[in-house]
């Protein structure tokens, strides 16, 4: 590597010549019989692929199928037990990330890993080693340079990001990019066609933010290959040329997206037939009492002037873009944000403020968009986290039986197919879909639930496990409690919701009663934008 | 889920100029929250220094502009360091302790009551080293055995007093005996106090290595995750020492002037500093957590401290109540200060 730097711009040209004449017949990565055992459990157990030039792989699996173990191998976190890593036709052994960095493979994982402080170009920099070729000498930064380089990268993925912008100033798409630039910084200035793994990158994405990416991703085709991870199998069957599928540690499918449909790749992935039960979708009887009714409610900067009503047995799903306020919102009707003025009765009775401890009172529960940090004490066991705000019958007075305490969380554990059956471990190990079913259950355990507040509840996600939480859904609002939900896509909307509400800019621009309207994709998109 | 839905099988042609355009307010949001912020200080600088001096006339003369320039020096030296400390998300509270030592060891060193020659430049780097090695110590225990830095510092605060106590003995307060230096710090050049000059200095330097150096930078970074620091493969542990390092010199450096100052070695020199100090940086809008705020804001905060305790002195606040005024009017200044902070469902620790 250091000596094809050094060298001059003809033998560079040169150089160029040779790969994309080699690129015709070698992979750029050729992986055969990778294993990883981790104690008991073999995690990746043979794995064999190849990935060609300018293609774009999906990678899926349920949640522990291996898909991270087999990524963190090609990161160069994990060392293999077993098997070869080739790239472009040489085999390689990663130390650690910045090994496989400089081979040419990079990595946007699925949390965000950007300092929202630093400028863009620092973010895609900040692993360029000091010294000649770096941007900082004797420890002093030549800005300039950092933000020349800065742009080639960008340049390169056809992105026209300012480096100079603060990466908290940018969206999540734009961040998105700021990740992906990185990943390709090193290879970039090295003249490796780069591999880009995106780890669930559209995890956190609205829809039209995912279409940009998409566009974005194609581009890469023509200056890499990609491998791109996704539980969206739509999405996957879109962007991708090929789908691999993951399950119990081992490849068991590789199809062309062309030759393959959703359905084939759920059964694959999961084990079983897809439940497509349509909902029976009838309108509100007259005169019922809605739940929750929201009149004039306004926030100020985020919503103004939204009213509904929520009615026992129905769902209500409200779409949006990320700048509709439609988050802000729901939690405002819960109390988690105050609100500038309107008002939100539950039962009928709008005489308090909405707050989060008279929400709770009156049965309602809210799932928040944000699990890690505002559903769930990770380092409290799964058991304690359930039972937090409606300990149920672990509760005599003031004092707390664990032994009952346990007994309830077991049942919930079956009844959710909660994995693994460990209770008394901290929820923070558990897997993000095992987690959001625990929170789940901490207010399906109320015994007056009366409404549940859904954000994002099916966020990063595998297709079973959101299987199960949808199916847990509907159990609950057929046995009467309202639900208001955000969801990830329009189509989750119209799988599962009586009710749409559409927002813009923080007002509604849209209602539906699927009970005798029948709106396509198209016009809630248009609704939305 | 896995229904196919017709209209989406092939790409939906999506006009996003609505998305662009809130972006553009997203962004020109932040960069009025950028200006505003700052602004709002400075308004309230500006205020304190109309009421006072309506209160006394004695408040706005060139006379009390160079005493609180004086005033403001050796809490603005200071106070650069512990910008730095806190950028990190860490805490430096070993000030007072390293300002005694620093200044003992100055005094005793320098020509004084006691006697002796004094060593002139190397009583200076002297004592500068003694600041150093506490810093180092600060930063290495902290770093390397991971005890937090609130503990650390606490600790090296007394052990820095203890140092100096040790150093000032039984006999009688160390006096300043070289004629070139007393009165050194309030003397004018230009028009400006000579501390006053070195704070500038220092600010100077301080700015240059938020902005322009890799240990800043880093530090930056590490504020704002440590663990996404660490994965990048940043010398986080180097950063942190060189900050600790940073800012303990500093504070010797403070150490000596408030000696210069007060023309005798006292190991309580630095008594009542960190309460400027750090509220002066919180004020300025660094926040506690690191990551977010900078040097110049700082700035801002130590002016607005040191004009509200002269102008306190000047409107004749009772001495007996100054204390309590002080911490009072501290404590609103920050909420006001914090006010745009406060995020959706915030937990302050």
């Amino acid at each position: 590597m250091t000596a094809r730097t050094a060298a001059d711009a003809s033998a560079r040209t040169a150089h160029e010549n040779e790969v994309t004449a080699m690129s015709d017949t070698t992979p750029v990565l050729r992986l055969s019989g990778i294993s990883k055992t981790f104690g008991m459990n073999k995690a990746v157990d043979s794995v064999s692929f190849e990935i060609l030039p300018g293609e774009v792989i999906g990678l899926i699996g349920e949640n522990g199928a291996g898909k991270s173990t087999l990524l963190k191998m090609l990161s160069g976190n994990y060392r293999p037990d077993a098997g070869t890593i080739e790239v472009n036709g040489a085999p390689q052994t990663f130390r650690g990330p910045a090994d496989a960095l400089r081979s040419g493979i990079g990595v946007v994982h699925q949390e965000q890993s950007l300092f929202t402080n630093l400028t863009v170009a620092e973010n895609i920099e900040i692993n360029t080693p000091a010294g000649r070729g770096g941007v900082s000498r004797l420890g002093l930064y030549n800005w300039r340079r950092l933000n020349r380089d800065a742009a080639r990268a960008l340049e390169l993925i056809g992105s026209k990001l300012d480096p100079n912008t603060r990466v908290s100033d940018l969206t999540f798409v734009d961040r998105q990019m700021v990740e992906i630039a990185r990943a390709i910084r090193v290879s970039a200035s090295s003249h490796t066609p780069p591999l880009v793994i995106l780890d669930e990158p559209t995890a956190i994405l609205e829809r039209t933010e995912t279409e940009i990416l998409e566009r974005e991703i194609s581009k890469l085709r023509d200056i890499g290959s990609v491998i791109f991870v996704s539980h969206r199998l739509d999405e996957v069957l879109r962007i991708c040329d090929r789908v691999l599928v993951m399950s119990n540690g081992r490849l068991i499918a590789d199809r062309r997206s062309r030759e393959t449909n959703e359905d084939e790749l759920f059964r694959l992935m999961v084990g079983r037939e897809v439940h497509a039960a349509q909902r029976a979708r009838s309108s509100v009887a007259p005169g019922t009492t809605p739940v929750i009714a929201v009149s004039e409610l306004a926030r100020t900067g985020e919503f103004a002037d939204v009213s509904f009503d929520v009615y026992p047995g129905r769902v209500l799903a409200v779409l949006g873009t990320s700048g509709s306020g439609r988050e802000s919102l729901v939690r405002t009707i819960f109390g988690a944000e105050a609100a500038t003025s309107g008002t939100v009765a539950i039962g009928g009775d709008a005489s308090a403020r909405p707050s989060i401890q008279r929400s709770v009172r009156s049965g309602i529960g809210y799932l928040p968009a944000e699990r890690k940090t505002e559903g769930m004490v990770g380092e409290m066991p799964a058991d304690e986290n359930l039972t937090l705000t409606h300990p149920g019958r672990a509760a005599v007075g003031p004092f707390e039986l664990p032994r009952r305490r346990r007994a309830i969380a077991a049942e919930w554990f079956e009844t959710l197919d909660i994995r693994p059956r460990t209770p008394e471990r901290q929820l923070g190990e558990f897997s993000g879909g095992n987690q959001q079913k625990v929170v789940l259950a901490k207010w399906l355990n109320s015994d007056e639930l009366r409404a549940l507040l859904l954000d994002h509840p099916l966020r990063g996600l595998d297709p079973g496990a959101a299987e199960t939480v949808n199916e847990q859904v509907r159990a609950v609002c057929d046995a009467g409690t309202a639900i208001v939900l955000i969801p990830d896509t329009i189509e989750e909307a119209l799988e599962i919701a009586d009710d749409i509400i559409v927002m813009r800019d923080g007002r509604v621009s849209g209602r539906y009663d699927l009970g005798h309207d029948d709106p396509t994709t198209l016009d809630l998109l248009e609704r939305m934008l | 889920m896995a229904q196919r839905n017709p209209t989406l099988d092939r790409p939906v042609a999506i006009d996003t100029t609505a998305i662009r355009v809130r972006e553009q307010g997203i962004e020109r949001r932040a960069r009025f929250r950028s200006i505003s912020e700052p602004l709002g200080l400075l308004i309230a600088l500006v205020v304190l220094l109309i009421v006072f001096s309506l209160l006394n006339d004695r408040f706005l003369t060139i006379g009390n502009a160079q005493n609180i320039l004086t005033q403001a020096s050796i809490p603005l030296i200071i106070a650069v360091g512990a910008t730095l400390v806190i950028l990190l998300g860490s805490i430096d509270l070993s000030v007072e302790g390293v300002m005694g030592a620093a200044g003992m060891t100055w005094i005793l060193l320098t020509a004084n009551s006691r006697g002796g020659e004094g060593l002139g430049a190397w009583a200076w780097v002297i004592a500068l080293g003694v600041a150093l090695l506490f810093g180092l110590a600060n930063g290495l225990i902290f770093t390397g055995l991971k005890v937090p830095s609130f503990i650390v510092t606490l600790g090296m605060w007394y052990v820095g007093l203890g140092f100096a106590t040790i150093l000032y003995g039984r006999d009688l307060f160390p006096r300043l005996e070289d004629a070139a230096l007393k009165g050194w710090t309030s003397q004018l050049t230009l028009g400006l106090p000579n501390a006053f000059w070195l704070a500038l200095l220092v600010i100077g330097i301080g700015l240059a290595v938020v902005r322009y150096t890799r240990v800043g930078r880093v530090a930056l970074a590490i504020g704002n995750s440590e663990t996404i620091a660490r994965a990048a493969g940043l010398p986080a542990f180097r950063v942190k020492v060189a900050v600790f390092a940073i800012a303990a010199v500093l504070s010797g450096l403070g150490g000596i002037l408030a000696t210069i100052q007060l023309d005798i070695g006292s190991p309580l020199v630095g008594s009542g500093l960190l309460f400027i100090v750090i509220p002066a940086v919180v004020i300025g809008g660094t926040s506690l957590g690191g990551g977010r705020g900078g040097i110049l804001r700082t700035v801002l905060g130590v002016f607005l401290l040191t004009v509200l305790n002269n102008g306190l002195i000047l409107s004749g606040v009772d001495t007996s109540w100054q204390s309590a005024v002080s911490g009072v009017i501290l404590v609103a200044a920050i909420v006001f200060a914090a006010w745009s902070h406060r995020d959706r469902l915030g937990v302050a620790k």
